[in-house]
């Protein structure tokens, strides 16, 4: 990449006019920058901010094992993924495209650069050259392909093909040469490299892959898997011959190897294991909540690195069914909801307020919009124009496991009831809720942090191509005016303009939607002293490439 | 006394046999899909009717009984024509072949419409590819079928000409679509009473390769608290019924009872926050990782001890009540009027006596300690069986769940059984006809 | 605590009821004689006045407090005891004097079967009523009846009760799910083979009375002996089992609450209290679950306490 004011993206030009006329912000700016292609160093150097320095002091030590307490799942096929911690494990074995950490700027991994065209419909991914896989192969366009081939093979049934199969068909992921692959996209798309670093986008060996990652577990990445056994421990061991090197100048990893230990899902175990320095750290992607850092952040042997997140409780309403069919009773149902109380209780205060529409303040195009009032009195009477003067029952499913979104659905029981609402809360195992978390009249549903609002829009509030609700839009809420506008959003590069579209799409989601969402959540990446240069992302993935422990 | 013994054998074999089958009842009756607990829940109707063929779910209950108990090996070599040879090979991973009468190993996969065999010499070495068309025989619709071992473990009908469209995965390429391909499947396995107890839902893994892991883990911590809880709890007992209704007695069993009715997890979690996390001596979960319980004793001191305040309560009212009863008896009394010395009497007379009762009821016990060691380890995080048997009663893992339930039946009929011939060794009088 | 407990003590006490045709007496005049037999009993006395406060303090729960159960106090979740919350509060900022008390009216005094629907008993009644229903008619049969049906009774709660008890509560529960109608049985199933055990032994040996004889001579029913001679003369060593059958419930609640798998919340008993305070107790909020802990302990000890005394002191009667 250089910083060839003719070879950049005509788009950047358009992002620097408007970072100069005070229409971006420097951190949109960069963000935008890097998503079209411009490298790290260039876009930091355009925006005039400093380029932030790794402040990790001491030299690394080389040597020792991380022992990170995890649940150990069944896993076969990485894009099959529904679940971080079998990701984070995998992390270190198998490697992404590309990579973005808590700034939110996504930077190369395999791909050493990439360019957009000006319509933002082709896209050319050069590889990184000189990867080796850890059986010895070349990394290689083949294995992209392939990869590309997997997440768009519906029969896969990956997220991804959710994410990107909106805009890429099989058809369109073209070899140029053995580093070089080309997208031809069906419309334009902005956050194509932030799609990549989702979790279930792990870059896979065409050779050996046959749909069960354990039986051949082949990967780019810095540790080899030793031992995975489900329900009891993961061992990984470091590779000799990895492609990023140390400060040393010796390759990556600093450690010898890590450990996943699986306590059960139980938290309390994990966190005597940590005080207790049995463990060096808690993997609390899938089940992140305030418990852990409260009970650890008076400990001097342990960080505590907060991350502010995406990750939500969606209060989700089925639109096929009686009686969320009517918008008047979703409506009721989200005034019951009393932001601060919910947060305050569920969460321990320790997130910011939701407003009902799935997009995160820290979204780029995050348009301001009034989060609603508390209003018992209002959905009393919406219900009562809705033919419920007596008010009416409904059963809420919750899994049992999650102690926060059981929480905040005890206190909407409460706060529903003057509305004439009464909520049956039904607790069940999380693998019950998972198995009909699309099927429930009427749910909580966790769901993750992801960094562009256009991404979960387009995952779970739209239809496919034949109009069916695409499957992970539980609700079945589909409005043309929002497709429509989403699309629009999409193939908008110019913030504000995309900023004005999301106004309409949140106030659309906010009047007319099928969900409630009350809080955004805090997250906490609470680990050993001992374990340094560590970064929280907002996912709790872990990027521990760079980690090193003092012994 | 052997036809004794050989009765309560019979029974323990109906007693397991009613529970797998009401274990099976339960989970069979039970609402839940498997398919999508393992898939998740974007499956299509199709992806999941596939996924319960190739894990036979597709078959009738007493039919999915009959393979877990007995096996489906000796059901479908018949198909296959060839005997069926269950191997373990390097990586650990379990594989089903069929040999051929010269010793070959071999299995089969289909590609395209060719059936290609894989051949794994007797002699040893790499396994080789051949096609294999001659297998295929003549159906009654005109398709052509035939019958073979797969490579995931399954015997599988295959068939071609007909209109089924099946998606099948191909190195290289991702997945293909096919006409024709398996329409039936028989996953292989030995059957519980052979050994296999088949493969957990839950993990893909057999599940014998966990269990006998999980096992042995409960069993050293059973073991230990068991070690530390019958000597103390009979002594103490025993001191507190020498003297029923002296302070020591009221202290002894009014203590005792206190633990006894605090809950496990409340025990736990509370000594937990006192001793490891106030007072920092102790750690206050257990883990292992790669090593066995005993390697890392230090972590078994809070699960063994929440399980001692727990039980030592119980058996020590016991043995006080027993002990009590004693003291009062005829017998004693003469001795006493015999003028023999205190200690003595309680020794030589007092104490045999008074054991009996206990110790019955401790192995008629078991049944109880069980429970309260699945608490304990979920509190602990604890590797073993209550935890491992939990996880899969909440997935509805049914392997599982029937293996971890016959052991626990196993344990808990065996020390009845073991109970009863201690019995009859202490108390002569007793025989059995 | 297993059945063999109960299997080794009802034999010897069968012996010292005496055949009570029809009691005539007034039943203030029985109530004092009760009360004075447990009197005589120091351990019986404890246990009846810890037993008497939970069910006291169930029943008037509402005049005792100025709270109810769900009311949240929402800016002092968490707190330890204070003025305005005696015992502190709750996650949520629930009273926790309140939920313990109204806790004890689920445990002891009302079921609830759903949300609007409340019935009369507490859970751990139910769970053991229901299982006396059963476990009794078994026995009672199987013991007056003999012969075939008494085998394979038998053999039957045999295998039931070989089963471990957690095992059974952790099939049924995450089979049926969470509700109060399923904890009553689950603990109606794991409860039945141990009763029905108690009955039958009672009943073999009743069957043998003089009285018995008499009735089946005057060519009564089956059933009439069964339900109207043998029961109320075996009821003593079945009263003095079934108090600590409540016992064995409310520890039962405790541990299917603990699992996840009790009554749904909001609910106040103490089993789902205490599984839900226990994420708490490490970040050093130890009371939502500390004060449940206790009240389980203090009512099972209580109702030991009672079933020792009475059958200590009804061994004394001889």
């Amino acid at each position: 990449m250089t910083t060839d004011s003719k070879s950049m993206h005509p788009g950047i030009h358009q992002l620097k006019r408007d970072l100069q006329n005070g229409a971006l912000s420097r951190r949109a700016f960069l963000r935008y920058a890097s998503l079209l292609g411009l490298s790290t160093g260039t876009a930091y150097a355009l925006s005039g901010l400093p380029l932030p320095k790794n402040a990790w002091a001491a030299s690394p030590q080389r040597g020792g094992v991380l022992k990170v307490a995890c649940q150990i799942q069944k896993i076969t096929h990485p894009a099959q993924f529904s679940w971080i911690m079998p990701s984070n494990i995998l992390r270190q074995v198998a490697e992404y495209l590309t990579w973005f950490g808590a700034d939110n700027i996504t930077k190369p991994m395999l791909l050493s650069s990439w360019n957009a065209s000006e319509d933002l419909k082709t896209w050319t991914l050069n590889l990184r050259q000189g990867v080796t896989w850890n059986n010895g192969d070349r990394f290689v366009a083949d294995d992209v392909v392939f990869t590309f081939n997997q997440w768009l093979d519906k029969e896969v049934k990956s997220s991804m093909y959710g994410l990107i199969g909106g805009y890429l068909d099989p058809s369109g992921v073209e070899k140029v040469d053995d580093h070089t692959v080309r997208l031809h996209l069906k419309r334009p798309e902005i956050a194509l490299p932030e799609h990549l670093f989702h979790y279930p986008a792990m870059v896979l060996h065409h050779k050996s892959f046959e749909g069960d990652f354990l039986r051949a577990p082949v990967g780019t990445g810095p540790y080899t898997l030793e031992t995975y056994k489900e329900g009891e421990v993961a061992i990984l061991k470091a590779r000799k011959d990895y492609w990023q090197k140390g400060v040393d100048g010796k390759p990556l990893p600093y450690l010898d190897g890590m450990q996943f230990i699986d306590l059960g899902g139980d938290l309390a175990p994990q966190i005597a294991a940590l005080k207790s320095g049995e463990v060096h750290m808690i993997d609390a992607s899938d089940n992140p909540g305030p418990v852990v850092m409260k009970s650890v952040k008076s400990d001097a042997h342990i960080q505590v690195l907060p991350v502010t997140t995406g990750t939500t409780r969606v209060l989700r309403m089925r639109v096929d069914q009686k009686p969320f069919s009517d918008n008047r009773v979703r409506l009721a149902l989200k005034l019951c909801q009393n932001r601060e109380k919910i947060l305050a209780l569920a969460f321990e205060g320790e997130g910011m307020q939701g407003q009902d529409t799935h997009v995160y303040p820290s979204h780029p195009e995050y348009c301001q919009v009034a989060t609603p009032a508390y209003d018992p009195s209002r959905a009393k009477q919406l219900l009562a124009e809705a033919g419920y003067p007596k008010g009416l029952a409904v059963d809420l499913a919750v899994a049992s496991e999650w102690t926060d979104v059981v929480r905040y659905a005890e206190v909407l029981k409460q706060d529903a009831l003057p509305a004439g609402i009464r909520i049956n809360i039904k607790t069940m195992p999380t693998s019950q809720y998972w198995e009909k978390w699309t099927e429930v009249p009427l749910g909580i549903t966790p769901w993750t942090h992801r960094p562009l609002g256009t991404m979960i829009l387009n995952l779970a509030y739209i239809a496919d191509e034949e109009g069916k609700p695409v499957s992970w839009n539980e609700t079945r809420w589909v409005d043309p005016e929002f497709s429509e506008l989403l699309v629009k959003a999409n193939g908008t590069l110019d913030v504000e303009a995309r900023r004005q579209i999301f106004c309409e799409l949140e106030k659309i989601q906010q009047e007319r939607g099928s969900i409630g969402i009350a809080y955004w959540m805090n997250s906490w990446m609470c680990a050993s002293q001992k374990l340094k240069q560590i970064t929280a992302h907002p996912n709790l993935y872990m990027l521990f490439n760079e980690a090193w422990l003092e012994s | 006394m052997a036809k004794f013994i050989v009765r309560r054998f019979f029974l323990l074999l109906l007693t397991m046999l009613l529970v797998s089958v009401a274990v099976f009842l339960i989970t069979e009756a039970s609402p839940g899909n498997v398919a999508k607990n393992v898939l998740g829940a974007f499956i299509t109707p199709e992806q999941e009717a596939s996924f319960l063929a190739q894990m036979g779910l597709d078959k009738p209950a007493h039919v999915r009984y009959t393979h877990w108990l007995l096996g489906s090996d000796w059901l479908a070599d018949g198909k296959v024509g060839l005997a069926l040879k269950r191997v373990t090979n390097a990586e650990g991973f379990v594989d089903w072949w069929a040999v051929r009468p010269n010793g070959d190993l071999v299995r089969w996969k289909l590609v395209g419409e060719d059936l290609i065999a894989v051949t794994q010499p007797a002699a040893g070495g790499e396994a080789v590819e051949s096609v294999d068309n001659e297998r295929w025989q003549a159906g009654t619709d005109g398709a052509q079928f035939a019958w073979g071992v797969d490579t995931a473990n399954h015997v599988v009908r295959w068939e071609k000409g007909t209109d089924i469209e099946v998606w099948s995965f191909v190195v290289g390429t991702g997945w293909m679509k096919t006409t024709g391909g398996p329409v039936e499947y028989i996953p292989l396995k030995k059957g519980f009473i052979r050994g296999d107890p088949g493969v957990s839902l839950r993990t893909g893994r057999p599940v014998a390769d966990t269990i006998f892991t999980r096992l042995r883990n409960s069993v050293v911590l059973a073991g230990i608290a068991f070690v530390i809880v019958m000597p103390t709890a009979l002594l103490l007992g025993m001191i507190a019924g020498l003297k029923e209704g002296s302070l020591k007695d009221r202290i002894l069993s009014i203590g005792g009872m206190m633990f006894s009715v605090i809950p496990e997890f409340a025990t736990g979690i509370f000594l937990i926050l006192i001793m490891a996390v106030w007072l920092q001596i102790v750690p206050g979960a257990t883990v292992f990782g790669e090593k066995a319980p005993w390697e890392r004793l230090d972590m078994l001191i809070l699960p063994v001890l929440t399980l001692t305040l727990v039980e030592l309560g119980y058996i020590l009212r016991i043995t006080r009540a027993s002990m009590v009863e004693v003291m009062k008896s005829p017998y004693i009394r003469t001795a006493y009027l015999k003028g023999l010395p205190y200690w003595r009497i309680v020794f030589k007379h007092a104490v045999r006596n008074a054991l009996m009762a206990p110790i019955t009821v401790i192995m008629l016990h078991v049944n109880w300690l069980m429970g309260g060691i699945v608490i304990v380890e979920v509190v602990f995080g604890y590797p073993g069986l209550g935890k491992y048997l939990l996880e899969s009663a909440l997935f509805k893992d049914i392997n599982a769940l029937e293996a971890g339930a016959m052991i626990l039946v196993l344990l808990a009929v065996g020390t009845q059984l073991v109970a009863d011939i201690i019995y009859t060794f202490l108390n002569p009088r007793i025989r059995y006809a | 605590m297993s059945d063999g407990e109960q299997a080794t003590t009802a034999d010897s006490a069968v012996d010292d009821i005496p055949p009570l045709k029809r009691d005539r007496r007034s039943v203030f005049t029985r109530l004092t004689e009760g009360l004075k037999f447990i009197w005589a009993s120091k351990t019986a006395t404890v246990g009846l006045f810890l037993v008497l406060f939970w069910v006291f303090v169930a029943i008037f729960a509402p005049l005792l407090t100025p709270y109810t159960p769900l009311e949240q106090d929402w800016k002092n979740p968490n707190i330890g005891p204070s003025k305005a919350h005696i015992l502190g509060t709750d996650e949520l900022g629930r009273d926790l004097w309140a939920r313990l008390i109204y806790g004890a009216r689920v445990v002891l005094v009302v079921m609830p079967v759903t949300d609007n629907l409340w019935i009369p008993g507490g859970t751990a009644i139910w769970g053991v009523i229901v299982a006396l229903l059963v476990g009794t008619t078994l026995g009672l049969v199987s013991g007056y009846h003999g012969g075939w049906v008494d085998e394979i009774t038998m053999r039957l709660l045999d295998a039931m009760m070989a089963v471990p008890i957690i095992l059974l509560y952790m099939i049924i529960m995450a089979a049926l799910g969470a509700s109060a109608i399923n904890v009553v049985l689950a603990m109606t199933i794991v409860g039945t083979p141990g009763i029905a055990r108690l009955v039958r032994s009672l009943t073999l040996d009743i069957r043998t009375r003089e009285y018995i004889r008499a009735a089946e001579t005057r060519g009564e029913s089956a059933w009439y002996i069964m339900f109207v001679e043998i029961l109320p003369n075996a009821r003593g060593p079945i009263i003095v089992d079934a108090m600590l059958r409540v016992g064995y419930a409310i520890f039962a609640m405790g541990t299917l609450g603990f699992l996840g798998l009790g009554i749904p919340p909001p609910s106040p008993d103490w089993g789902s209290m205490v599984a839900k305070g226990r994420e708490f107790i490490l970040s050093g909020s130890p009371w939502a679950a500390l004060w449940p802990s206790l009240a389980i302990a203090t009512l099972v000890v209580g109702l030991n306490l009672l079933a020792d005394g009475i059958r200590e002191e009804s061994m004394r009667y001889q």
